[in-house]
């Protein structure tokens, strides 16, 4: 139950990744990790030598590790509440501007990107849109491309979806309810929920590492969403990533971090706060 | 003198935990960390209904937030909540644990090897064995084990389980429990 590695071991795990590969977990929050890497061990019966043996001798198993070690929990519209507020008061003031660049940093397997194209869709902004989305894990960017996922252990997307997008239309109006069939297919009997083709398309799924610094990407973004990643990063490596995000961002330009994230001072100094989102201060 | 108090609590608990919170002085001085599984459509609002009760206010931690006294936090629902170093939370969503997610033994763990002998951990009324190895935890790092009278819980088996694989310090109901909390204010202020 505990599976939590040793200290020494974990440091021996950390120090042979740095060693053989581009990867430094140094800065990872050490509590997350060593259960990872305990997980790890436990499921491939062996031990933390032969671990850092096969690392250090085969890249392709090291990247096989690196794909086990990270965690890649999401859903689409996850934390609906943050997505009612992206919608009510972050999309709006995207209006004025004649194309919104986007950066999904660390996507997981797609849910996120998704759940935005289907607001920008809704708010018509959707062509305006140019998207990239990150992961330092090639497994789940393959399933992000994909857009399929399971139904059954997934019934809850359509109640997000529901909560988030289904009901938005103003009751006033009397115009119906949003149906989820506008972005995803259901096929209960063979239990996917696919993500429509238009949607598929947008997004360009890139592998990329967050501690090794920038993306490659023509110009700055006015959007960034980076939710649920940097938890698993100590304190002081979670602000250089801020910082990083804050000099990628267009002034006026939006980062959005976790329901449960903050930025802290000193960085948080270079935004305006509202919520989840950290605006950078325009030009005035 | 504890660094921390870590509270694991489950089916039954909740009227429990608000005795005790409202009993407690608003100078209590060490964190009262929170580890309560909630069912799904009572997730919000929970914090909300601690409050009224609680003397101390109560928190939903953000990721690294520091595990600062005054407060008592609350373990957010759909998370893990650990003590990391330099006593800072942090958060995880990695699977369930014990088909838990806040897992009581994952935070008592983290909290017992942190704050070893300067620890207190207390699991009340639950219906499952999710707390059992984090409360033995404590005890093996020479921190206090706490388990709420079975005869007293609504739900006995979390109690039980734990007094099952550890030998557990002290087996009290709520009034005793609230006298531990006043002794630990007592000395505070001596
Ligand atoms: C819990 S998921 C979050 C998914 C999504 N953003 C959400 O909130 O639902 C965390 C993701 O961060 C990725 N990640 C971890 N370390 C990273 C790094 N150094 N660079 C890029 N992505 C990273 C993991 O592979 C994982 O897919």
């Amino acid at each position: 139950m505990e599976r939590e590695v040793s200290d020494s071991d974990f440091r021996l795990f950390v120090k042979t990744v740095r060693q053989y590969s581009k990867y430094d977990f140094s800065d990872y929050s050490d509590k997350s990790l060593k259960r990872m890497v305990g997980k790890v061990i436990a499921d491939k019966k062996t031990d933390i030598n032969r671990l850092v043996r096969d690392i250090s001798n085969y890249s392709d198993y090291l990247e096989s590790i690196i794909n086990k070690v990270t965690v890649n929990t999401t859903e689409l519209f996850r934390d609906p509440s943050v997505w009612k507020f992206l919608r009510k008061k972050v999309l709006p003031g995207l209006k004025t501007w004649s194309t919104i660049n986007i950066w999904h940093a660390g996507c997981s397997t797609g849910q996120e990107v998704y759940s935005m194209l289907i607001l920008l869709n809704e708010a018509g902004l959707f062509d305006r849109a140019r998207v990239i989305a990150t992961d330092i894990n090639s497994e789940v960017l393959k399933v992000a491309r994909s857009g399929k996922y399971r139904y059954r252990f997934n019934k809850g997307y359509l109640e997000n979806f529901d909560l988030v997008v289904g009901r938005s239309r103003d009751k006033s109006t009397g115009a119906a309810n949003v149906p989820y069939s506008r972005y995803l297919d259901v096929d209960e009997e063979r239990d996917i929920i696919s993500i429509k083709p238009f949607l598929l398309e947008k997004p360009v799924f890139k592998k990329h590492d967050l501690v090794a610094g920038e993306v490659s990407y023509p110009g700055k973004f006015d959007l960034i969403i980076c939710r649920n990643v940097v938890i698993y990063f100590n304190h002081s490596l979670q602000n250089r990533i801020f910082e990083m995000f804050c000099n990628n961002l267009h002034p006026g330009g939006i980062l959005v971090i976790g329901s449960h994230e903050t930025i802290a001072s000193p960085v948080s100094d270079r935004f305006i706060r509202t919520g989840h989102a950290y605006k950078k201060p325009g030009i005035f | 003198m504890y660094k921390a108090i870590i509270i694991g609590g489950s089916a039954g608990s909740f009227q429990v935990v608000a005795r005790i919170l409202n009993a407690l002085n608003s100078d209590f001085p060490v964190p009262v960390l929170l580890i309560l599984h909630r069912l799904k459509h009572v997730r919000s609002g929970f914090v909300e209904a601690l409050s009224i009760k609680s003397s101390i206010p109560v928190r939903e931690p953000d990721d690294k937030d520091y595990i600062r006294p005054g407060f008592a936090w609350l373990a957010p629902s759909n998370y893990h909540l650990f003590v990391e170093l330099g006593n800072r939370f942090a958060l995880s969503t990695e699977p369930q644990v014990n088909h838990s997610r806040p897992s009581i033994d994952l935070s008592f763990f983290s909290a017992a090897k942190a704050y070893r002998q300067d620890l207190a951990g207390i699991i009340l009324s639950g219906a499952n064995r999710d707390g059992a190895g984090g409360l033995k935890m404590v005890g093996d790092m020479g921190g206090t084990t706490i388990v709420q009278d079975p005869n007293e819980c609504q739900v006995p088996v979390m109690p039980l389980e734990s007094m099952k694989i550890t030998k557990v310090q002290h087996v009290y109901n709520t009034e005793q429990i609230i006298r531990f909390f006043k002794k630990i204010q007592g000395n505070a202020q001596i």
